[in-house]
C-alpha cells in the first residue's frame, strides 16, 4: 500500500507588499505626528459698556476677586470678607494707615520672587479654595499683573485660579475655582 | 595542483521579517501620536510657549505670535521687537516694543494688519451667511514664555482696538 508523502516545505509568506504599504504609511504618519499637545487658555478684555445695575445684597457684598502679581508676591484683592473677617485675625494680618500692605502671598525666598517656582503656589490655592467656599457661584478673577512680570507667571496664575489641586469635585477632577479670567492692564 | 574552486550557489533571500517586526511598533506609535490639530506651532529658539493644565482644545482663529525677537500675524512678520538693557538687573534684556512704532498704547504696524484681518473675517462670515464663520473677534495668542507683561498689555490693548476681544493663550499641554 501506498503512503502519500507530505511535501514538509512551509510556503514563506511574501511580505514585500506590506512592506512597501508601510514604507509610505510612515513619512506621511509622521508629517501628521503631533509630539506636543497643545490648550489654549481662554481670556477676554474687560467689558467696556454702561455700569450694571448692582442688586443690593447687605449680608453678603459681592465679590470682586483680583490678584495683584508683583515682583513681591502675589496680593489677593476684593475678598477681604472671607481672609480678613472684621476685627478678628484673618489670613492676611490688616495694614497700619498709609502703609503699603505686605502680599497676602509672599514669595518663598523673601522680598523678591526670582522665578516661577519661588512663588508659593499652594499656599495661593488653599487661599482661592478658602474662597470659593464662600463664594462657590463666582466664577471671575481679575488678574492685575506688574509691567515686568513674565508672561509665564501669568500662565501659572490662571491655572492656579482655575483648578483646586486639594478639593475634587463632583465628577471626581480638580474642582473648577474661577474659570473665567480677565487680564486687566495694571497701573501704566 | 588542482584548486577546486567550487562556489556556492545559495539562494539568498533577505529576511525581513525582524524589519516588519520594527515598522509595525513605529507604525503603533504614529498611529498613536496621530493629531488633525487645528493649528500647529513652529518651534524655534525665539518661541518658547508655557506650560499648563488647560484642557481645552484650540480652534481656529487668527494667530498671533509674539516671539521674543518679532510679531508675527498668520505666519507674516510684522514688526521687530528691541531688546534694551533692564535698569533694575544690570547685565539683563528687556524685551520691548520700538517707541517709534506705537501711537499711545497702540502698536500701529499691528493695529493695521489686525484691523485688515478682521474686515476680511467680516466680509467672509457675511458672505457665508452661516453662524459658525461669523467673526467673534476671538484671537489665538502664542506668546513667549520670558515676555514681559508690558508687551503682552500693549499687544492685548492693539488686538482690543483692532475687535479681537476674545484672547485664547496658546500653552503646551501638562502630563
Amino acid at each position: 500500500m501506498a503512503v502519500k508523502r507530505r511535501q514538509e516545505d512551509a510556503q514563506e509568506l511574501n511580505l514585500i507588499p506590506i512592506m512597501n504599504l508601510v514604507t509610505i504609511l510612515i513619512p506621511f504618519l509622521i508629517m501628521a505626528a503631533e509630539f506636543v499637545q497643545l490648550s489654549v487658555i481662554d481670556s477676554t478684555l474687560p467689558a467696556i459698556g454702561p455700569p450694571q445695575p448692582v442688586e443690593e445684597e447687605p449680608e453678603k457684598p459681592p465679590l470682586n476677586l483680583s490678584l495683584a502679581v508683583t515682583d513681591a508676591g502675589i496680593t489677593v484683592l476684593g475678598a477681604d470678607a472671607v481672609l480678613n473677617p472684621e476685627g478678628s485675625e484673618g489670613e492676611a494680618a490688616p495694614a497700619a494707615e498709609g502703609e503699603e500692605r505686605p502680599p497676602t502671598v509672599p514669595c518663598k525666598s523673601g522680598d523678591t520672587c526670582t522665578g516661577v517656582d519661588d512663588y508659593d503656589w499652594p499656599e495661593l490655592a488653599r487661599i482661592l479654595g478658602l474662597i470659593k467656599d464662600e463664594y462657590p457661584d463666582d466664577e471671575n478673577v481679575i488678574i492685575v499683573p506688574d509691567s515686568r512680570i513674565r508672561y509665564e507667571i501669568i500662565v501659572k496664575v490662571m491655572d492656579e485660579s482655575r483648578d483646586d489641586p486639594n478639593q475634587q469635585g463632583p465628577d471626581g477632577r480638580a474642582r473648577t475655582l474661577f474659570p473665567y479670567v480677565v487680564i486687566a492692564g495694571g497701573a501704566l | 595542483m588542482a584548486v577546486k574552486a567550487r562556489r556556492h550557489t545559495v539562494d539568498a533571500s533577505l529576511n525581513i521579517n525582524s524589519m516588519m517586526d520594527m515598522m509595525t511598533i513605529i507604525l503603533v506609535f504614529l498611529l498613536k501620536s496621530y493629531s488633525t490639530s487645528d493649528i500647529s506651532v513652529a518651534p524655534s529658539d525665539n518661541l518658547q510657549l508655557p506650560t499648563s493644565s488647560s484642557q481645552k482644545a484650540p480652534e481656529l482663529a487668527v494667530n498671533l505670535v509674539v516671539a521674543s525677537n518679532q510679531i508675527v500675524v498668520d505666519g507674516v512678520p510684522v514688526l521687530n521687537l528691541d531688546k534694551t538693557p533692564d535698569e533694575e538687573n544690570p547685565g539683563q534684556n528687556l524685551t520691548t516694543v520700538p517707541e517709534d512704532e506705537k501711537r499711545g498704547q497702540v502698536i500701529t504696524k499691528l493695529y493695521d494688519r489686525l484691523l485688515e484681518k478682521a474686515e476680511s473675517s467680516k466680509a467672509l462670515g457675511e458672505r457665508s451667511g452661516s453662524t459658525e464663520h461669523e467673526f467673534k473677534g476671538r484671537i489665538l495668542m502664542q506668546v513667549d514664555r520670558n515676555m514681559p507683561f508690558a508687551v503682552v498689555r500693549e499687544v492685548m490693548y492693539t488686538a482690543g482696538q483692532a475687535q479681537f476681544g476674545e484672547f485664547r493663550f496658546v500653552v503646551y499641554k501638562s502630563e
